[in-house]
């Protein structure tokens, strides 16, 4: 740990630490662009400038004072000093970052940058979230010395969902760097030079695209971009953030668990952020998990249960559609049941439901349904997993808590399908595809009843569907492919009359004599941690923001 | 009259020089001989660093300094050859390059025996492709007589050099954006530190050196050091205690154009003045000196007050100027200084790299600035505010005068400030590019105001006579310590 005079403060910031970091973690803010705390650092902004301490050449020893040039705050690190090295015989650095140099160097700085910046913030995506706003508020002058004709480099379509205002850019470079460093593909380049720089991906000498910014974590540079340069064709003027409200959550497109900022309204789900996890996702997630929200806000959502009635699936109300399937599942066998549970629910979900099935069913033949494997995306600094569902890990172990419950997965599990003659399947997976034979077993259960939150072809042969709920209208945990769980949050409302997907099931239990009366996620957490094995410490309570991480 | 004084130039004029034959006929490679037969690697850096050799490219560091800061346990280690000369009004290496190459060559190989060096790039200037052809070709006939390659003649050591064309671009001749050029990549300087004799080339040590500076190892192994100190002033820096020998050591191959007659490249001792300088190449073109450029576009200008000012590393830096590249520019009383500093500043605005945002708008802006007030649209505020100076009690305060404001002038200052600030010596940039624009944007205006002045005032470029045209020094802190200071007496 290394002891820093830090304006007036004395603090202690582990060795190697930067004058950017040190600051933040104790609530200075040390304006940057250019440095970010994924990416290396070309300190060409020269943003962050700092002034540092140290011994006056040429005066008495133990004299010190602001060194000659300001030093930039991303680039210096603090280090425990020897002993002799010490300033004011225990600092191992004394830096100001609000002197009067410093402030006119942020200003001088500010100044530069928008020279040539189209201050056309009122039709601007990042307006609210903006680098360049908050900086110039807070660091800035109140008017521009500028009259000279400014820059108007054109907008550029750089792929699928990035478009990029080079007006606005300040040529910081972490979009570059992201796409050398943590993509590894480089797409991304400077074209021109000096105040004619460009940020651009590759052309023809017609100015035809050669390569696209087309790879899959190519979103986060539209994150990564301090101001509204790179612009995410997705969220393209759906919304100012600020009237957007926010939750923290993990994402529910493979196993990875990427840790997001759901960000919504009360219509729906805008935008899926990365939020930092260590030794998860680091600041980054793939394109897959961002944009893959869209079906949450989907008009097709089921919301209402559907009863077949003539061989078509018609809308029925809760009290019937329970009612019915209380009366179909009291005239099987305990051994004609399966039940399902899914990789795309909670770890709340599935414990209710095997709870359900174990207790109030007495069955122990239970089922694992999921998104089928798709393809592993390995970059430099990020993985995409082949499994697409979010909590694979979390549901086998779940399902399998009680005494005696069997899991069966694939081909076992569809051959106990097309013997059993009542079927209960949470699917949450509504764009998986169904092989001929699962269709065919699936085909030859008496009585169907699916939990999904779309149609699919699996409600398709469904006697009964209930509506259950997305990632983004419960609470609840996931447990990605490492053992991290990590919390998922309510943020709206579900569609119509769909509910949550361990309330139906709850509801079920108690329909059939059952008595469940769990009242939230977080109490059915304390269950599992008092019942599955490993799970003891994973309480809603406990995980927080960070998640808990299970014992190996 | 001063007489030049030709070493690296000697055999410029040779018929054939530029062969390897006729090269050693005129000692050609003895001085790289004498060096391996007679001397240990760390004595020729030694000797390097006692003849006070300072490096000819523009920073004007001591090279046995910079040398002693490479690490020798890391290996390989590298030499890079800065024959970028892009420099305005430089162009003394070109023809080292086109006539003479083997003496680069010399150069190179007793660089490369004090330094333990095995491979060198020679980073040439695009648009040198004469230089080049010459180059690569003396670079062969040193491969097939012995004196590059594996085992360089039966001595054992490996030396190779690559050549290496830029692409048309000014920054690649700072040393680190010639690096990464070199490197494959974009020309952008490096922050430093680290510096090049640390981590260079592929990150490893690195020697960058200019030509003029190699070329000047064979005399130095060849005639000894004493011979070469003789050459040019000593003074003793006198604001340490015993006073520091500053050597200016050696001769200089000065880049002579603009408003003279016989204007080229003349190898002449370091220390002599501006009028004698002129002299040398045939005297002044015109009636009267207005201004003297006098080491590359980069320097602050000097003004006729300072004609006497020596032309050497020491005395430039102490008149607020530098001799950079030894390129001079000398003006009559034709020139009009507006023009002028717009010219230059429409190259540093082409030639910023970009990479840092004061450089990056700063300098286009100043180019903005100049050329509106070259085309007689510059701002004169119309308000007339208290003029500060020294009032009537003898305190700093309201003089009661009041003074017009020209606004862009004032403008034009605190933006070549806010890129690198020429008073304090300090930059916010990455590299010294931007104390190169601010240095010519602010010295122009400071010594030559009243013709921006007359410029703002009349709306067109107005040339003023030169006494006119002219800020006399004790009116303006553009000047500094005009002349050595006594204590800075030849040692
Ligand atoms: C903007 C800029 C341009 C430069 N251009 C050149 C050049 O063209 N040739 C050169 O030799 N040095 C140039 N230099 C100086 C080099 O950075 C470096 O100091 C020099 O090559 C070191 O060699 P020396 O010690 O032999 O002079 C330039 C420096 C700057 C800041
Ligand atoms: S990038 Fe920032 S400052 Fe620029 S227009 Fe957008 S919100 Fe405004
Ligand atoms: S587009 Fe954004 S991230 Fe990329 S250089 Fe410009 S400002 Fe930086
Ligand atoms: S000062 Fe100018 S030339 Fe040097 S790195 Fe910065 S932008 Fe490039
Ligand atoms: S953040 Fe430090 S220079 Fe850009």
């Amino acid at each position: 740990m290394a002891l820093i005079k830090l304006n007036d403060l004395e603090i202690e910031v582990e060795d190697g630490t930067n004058i950017v970091e040190a600051a933040r973690e104790h609530g200075i803010e040390v304006p940057h662009y250019c440095y970010h705390p994924g990416l290396t650092r070309p300190a060409n902004c020269r943003m962050c400038l700092v002034e540092p301490y140290g011994p006056i050449p040429g005066a008495p020893p133990g004299t010190i004072g602001p060194a000659r040039q300001l030093a930039t705050g991303c680039t210096t690190t603090v280090r425990t000093a020897p002993p002799e090295r010490k300033l004011e015989d225990k600092y191992d650095a004394i830096v100001q970052t609000d002197s009067p140099r410093v402030k006119k160097a942020r200003e001088d700085v500010l100044e530069f940058l928008l020279v040539h910046h189209p201050l056309d913030c009122p039709v601007c995506d990042q307006a609210g979230e903006c680098d360049l706003q908050d900086y110039s508020y807070r660091h800035g002058h109140d008017k521009s010395r500028y009259i000279e004709i400014k820059n108007v480099p054109p907008k550029k379509d750089l792929g699928p969902d990035v478009l990029l205002y080079s007006t606005r850019c300040v040529v910081c470079t972490r979009c570059i760097r992201f796409a050398e460093e943590v993509s590894g593909t480089g797409e991304l380049g400077l074209v021109h030079r000096g105040s004619h720089d460009e940020i651009d991906i590759p052309r023809s000498h017609e100015g035809t695209p050669i390569q696209l910014l087309d790879n899959k974590l190519a979103g986060n540079v539209v994150d990564i971009c301090p101001v509204g340069a790179l612009i995410s064709k997705d969220f393209l003027f759906k919304s100012r953030p600020w009237f957007m409200e926010k939750a923290n959550s993990v994402c529910s497109g493979c196993s990875v668990g990427c840790n997001i900022t759901v960000e919504y309204k009360a219509d729906g789900v805008y935008r899926l952020k990365p939020r930092f996890h260590e030794d998860i996702n680091q600041h980054w997630m793939c394109d897959d998990g961002r944009l893959g929200y869209h079906y949450v806000n989907s008009d097709d959502r089921l919301q209402l249960p559907l009863k077949r009635v003539d061989d078509a699936l018609t809308p029925t109300h809760w009290a019937d559609a329970l009612t019915v399937i209380q009366e179909q599942l009291s005239e099987v066998e305990a051994e004609d049941i399966v039940v399902i549970g899914s990789a795309q629910a909670t770890n709340e979900d599935n414990y209710v439901l095997q709870q359900f099935a174990h207790d109030v069913l007495q069955t122990t033949q239970l089922g694992l349904f999921g998104q089928l494997p798709g393809e592993e995306h390995k970059f430099p600094q990020f993985t995409i997993e082949a499994d697409k569902n979010p909590n694979t890990a979390g549901a086998r172990t779940i399902l399998g808590a009680a005494n005696g419950n069997v899991v069966l997965e694939g081909d076992a599990l569809w051959e106990k399908v097309s013997g059993a003659k009542v079927v209960y399947l949470v699917s949450g997976a509504p764009e998986r595809p169904l092989g001929d034979a699962e269709k065919a077993a699936l085909e030859r259960v008496e009585f169907l009843i699916v939990q999904d939150i779309l149609p699919s072809e699996v409600t398709q042969l469904a006697d009964m569907v209930l509506p259950g709920t997305t990632f983004a209208e419960k609470d609840g945990t996931f447990t990605n492919s490492t053992g991290w769980v990590q919390r998922i949050r309510k943020t709206i409302d579900p569609p119509g009359e769909a509910r949550v997907d361990w309330e139906i099931t709850q509801q079920l239990a108690n329909q059939l004599g059952g008595e469940m009366n769990y009242r939230f996620a977080g109490e059915i957490s304390l269950a599992i941690a008092e019942n599955v094995q490993g799970y003891a410490d994973a309480t809603h309570q406990n995980i927080r923001d960070a998640g808990i991480k299970l014992a190996e | 009259m001063v007489e030049e004084r030709r070493i690296l130039y000697e055999h410029l004029d040779v018929p054939d020089i530029n062969t390897f034959d006729v090269f050693r006929q005129y000692d050609g490679y003895t001085r790289f001989e004498k060096a391996i037969a007679e001397y240990q690697p760390e004595e020729i850096a030694q000797m390097v660093l006692d003849s006070g050799l300072k490096g000819r490219g523009g920073a004007g560091f001591s090279t046995g300094e910079k040398w002693s800061f490479v690490p020798r346990d890391i290996e390989p280690r590298y030499l890079c050859c800065n024959a970028d000369e892009s420099e305005p009004g430089t162009f003394s290496n070109r023809y080292v390059l086109e006539k003479n190459p083997h003496l680069l060559i010399e150069g190179i190989l007793i660089c490369c025996y004090a330094m333990g060096i095995e491979t060198t790039y020679v980073y040439i200037r695009g648009e040198f492709t004469l230089g080049k052809k010459m180059l690569d070709a003396a670079i062969k006939e040193a491969y097939e007589k012995g004196y590059l390659g594996k085992d360089v003649r039966g001595t054992g050591l490996n030396i190779d050099i690559y050549t290496h064309p830029g692409a048309g671009a000014y920054i690649c001749g700072e040393e680190t954006g010639l690096i990464e050029s070199l490197e494959g990549k974009r020309g952008q300087p490096r922050n430093k530190p680290p510096f090049p004799a640390v981590q260079g080339v592929f990150m490893k040590p690195t020697v960058v050196q200019n030509v003029e500076t190699l070329c000047n190892l064979p005399f130095i192994v060849g005639n000894g050091v004493e011979w070469y100190t003789e050459m040019g002033p000593t003074y003793a820096d006198t604001r340490f205690d015993p006073p520091k020998p500053d050597a200016n050591t050696g001769t200089k191959l000065y880049c002579i154009s603009g408003d003279v007659n016989e204007p080229g490249v003349y190898e002449l001792d370091l220390g002599l003045t501006c009028t004698e300088l002129i002299e040398v190449a045939g005297g002044l073109r015109g009636e009267e000196v207005k201004a003297v450029i006098p080491g590359g576009s980069s320097a602050p200008i000097l003004t006729h007050y300072e004609l006497d000012t020596r032309l050497d590393f020491t005395s430039l830096t102490l008149a607020k100027s530098m001799l950079g590249s030894g390129g001079i520019i000398v003006m009559n009383e034709t020139r009009n200084i507006v023009d002028c500093l717009l010219n230059i500043m429409k190259f540093y605005a082409h030639e910023s790299c970009g990479q840092c945002t004061p450089c990056r708008w700063g300098t286009p802006w100043v180019r903005d600035i100049v050329q509106r007030i070259a085309d007689g649209n510059g701002r004169k505020d119309t308000i007339t505010r208290p003029k500060f100076g020294v009032a009537e009690n003898g305190r700093w305060g309201d003089t009661g005068e009041t003074e017009e404001i020209y606004e862009d002038l004032d403008l034009l200052e605190s933006v070549a400030n806010n890129i690198a600030n020429v008073d304090t010596m300090t930059w916010n940039t990455i590299c010294v590019f931007g104390i190169a624009v601010s240095w010519p944007a602010v010295s122009y205006m400071r010594k030559f105001r009243p013709e921006f002045e007359a410029a703002i005032r009349e709306g067109k470029l107005v040339t003023l006579p030169v006494a006119e045209a002219t800020v006399p020094p004790e009116e303006n802190y553009a000047y500094q310590q005009r002349f050595i200071p006594k204590e800075f007496a030849d040692l």
